[in-house]
């Protein structure tokens, strides 16, 4: 069966789509099966920072009214061949998925795929709790700052109760930390929360750490997950994730802020 | 087929008594407006009686009622020894009645924090010794999540995050850190106590008195302990 992992966060803008795009493609370039779905219907993210929007036919509310098969709606990756993507629907038809029928496509896909990553929507209200309730991880997406801790917090909390683990009694639903946009520099001048103190608060194991990073928004208008970008900090703190969540052991790296060289300290660089 | 449908029993609760000593809504309200604030999520839906036996024939039982509703209690009957002129008076302007009987009157089931009295201080406060059992939980209390011991002590093996509410009518154990709210002895028990291996609370009250984060400077970031002398909450470091 396939690992279902939820990329979760109760606040938005945090990095939840930048990080379900990076983790689900990463985990198709190590030679798994995997579907990435976008539950953030209404908004459909996913397919654009996939770049994959032009090929958008049929969605998962269509599969979901029976107006498609899975198949038909299921966008291949022009990249990867093991990776598909379910893409969320622009019509604002929030109430078409219920329990009952999400679970019935995501068990049609566990026989297809080894992993289904969920992208989630903000908020704690039923369309995230549908993206989280079948979970068997859940990739807290966390940045810096009071807010979004204080909200992956919630998360955390509806993660223990109102999941079908929960509810059922199972064992719990596997939590990790990711924490994204960090800044080691402005965590040096006490802007922002560091990667100790969240771990202190949230207290669930560490998956990663993603820098702040340009590299970001350019890999995004260019509808290529920025883990392609092999170059650039994000990219390489994001292949450390992927190799994680396979059950490596990784060294983290981008905690500290960059020391100048001297020459950059000399000529002031 | 018909007659399985439905079915009635009788089942007794226990259910939270306020006991009136004023029909002045003023000051009912003001009284209300503190003990709710101490706790406002404890008290949330939480079905109350009003007790008006100390209240002559004046009081204005409407008014009482959507009062009680205004602070989001369900209200579900009056209640008190009064006499059967009275007991009429209010069925007939349609509210509920229920008889109490003697032995839980002079017991007060009340909620000693839901006693209703004019002065503050003769806030009745349980002295007899409490024998509580443990009720404990294993991992984090999480923002927005509420957990009740009644009638226990709450053992917590993990921390209380920030904007958790814990709440005991024994004592409150935290083996982890305290950052969200913790009310122990919540229905009135003075030598109740609330210990943590981390100081660092929102709110923490004992019997009804509290202190807000300001209130901790002492031992903030500590493992201490909070408990009342007299009626003052103190925090002692824990070794
Ligand atoms: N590591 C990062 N560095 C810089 N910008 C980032 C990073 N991660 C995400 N962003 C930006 O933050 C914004 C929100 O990201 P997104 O993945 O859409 O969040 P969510 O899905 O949680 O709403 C986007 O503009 C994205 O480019
Ligand atoms: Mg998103």
């Amino acid at each position: 069966m396939a690992r279902i992992i939820v990329v979760t966060s109760g606040k938005g803008g945090v990095g939840k789509t930048t990080s379900s795009a990076a983790i689900g493609l990463g985990l198709a370039l190590k030679g798994h099966k995997v579907v990435l779905i976008d539950f953030d219907i209404g908004l459909r993210n996913l397919d654009l920072i996939m770049g994959c929007e032009r090929r958008v036919v049929y969605d998962f509310v269509n599969v979901i009214n029976g107006e498609s098969t899975l198949n038909q709606a299921l966008i291949k990756d022009k990249r990867v061949s093991s990776l598909s993507i379910l893409p969320a629907s622009q019509t604002r038809d929030k109430d078409a998925l219920t329990k009952e029928n999400v679970g019935k496509v995501l068990e049609e896909l566990g026989g297809l795929y080894d992993f289904i990553v969920c992208d989630s929507p903000a908020g704690i209200e039923a369309g995230a709790m549908m993206a989280l309730y079948y979970a068997d991880e859940a990739i807290v997406t966390t940045n810096p700052e009071v807010s979004s801790v204080r909200d992956s917090d919630r998360i955390l909390g509806m993660l223990a109760s109102r999941s079908r683990r929960a509810e059922l009694g199972l064992e719990p639903i596997k939590e990790h930390l990711l924490l994204t946009r960090y800044s080691p520099k402005r965590v040096e001048e006490g802007e922002m929360l560091s990667v100790d103190d969240v771990k202190d608060i949230l207290s669930i194991p560490l998956l990663g750490v993603i820098p702040e990073s340009q590299a970001v928004l350019k890999a995004s208008n260019a509808g290529e997950p920025v883990i392609l970008d092999t170059e650039s900090d994000a990219g390489k703190a994001y292949q450390d994730v992927v190799d994680r969540l396979l059950g490596e052991t990784i060294e983290f790296r981008f905690l500290v802020a960059e020391k100048k060289g001297i020459f950059s300290r000399m000529f002031g660089g | 087929m018909a007659d399985a449908s439905i079915e009635f029993k009788g089942t007794s609760f226990t259910l939270s008594v306020l006991h009136l000593n004023t029909a002045r809504l003023v000051d009912i309200r003001t009284y209300l407006v503190t003990k709710v604030a101490q706790a406002p999520d404890f008290f949330h839906l939480v079905p109350i009686v009003v007790n008006i036996e100390k209240i002559d024939y004046s009081i204005d039982y409407q008014a009482v009622k959507t009062l009680i509703e205004e602070f989001n209690f369900t209200f579900v009957a009056f209640t008190g020894d009064v006499d059967k002129e009275q007991r009429a008076l209010i069925r007939e302007q349609g509210f509920s009645f229920v008889n109490t009987t003697k032995k839980d009157t002079s017991k007060k089931v009340a909620i000693a924090q839901e006693t209703l009295v004019t002065e503050a201080k003769a806030v009745a406060t349980t002295t007899e010794s409490h024998l509580y059992t443990d009720k404990v939980h294993h991992g984090q209390i999480r923002s927005g999540q509420q957990i009740y011991a009644k009638e226990q002590n709450l053992v917590i093996i993990g921390s209380v995050s920030a904007g958790a509410e814990v709440i005991a009518d024994g004592n409150i154990h935290v083996y982890g850190s305290l950052r969200g709210r913790a009310i122990a002895g919540a229905k009135g028990h003075h030598k109740a106590q609330i210990y943590c291996q981390k100081l660092e609370a929102e709110l923490v009250s004992i019997n009804g008195n509290y202190w807000l984060s300001e209130s901790m400077e002492q031992h903030w970031g500590s493992p201490a302990y909070i408990h009342l002398t007299d009626s003052e909450l103190t925090s002692s470091i824990l070794i």
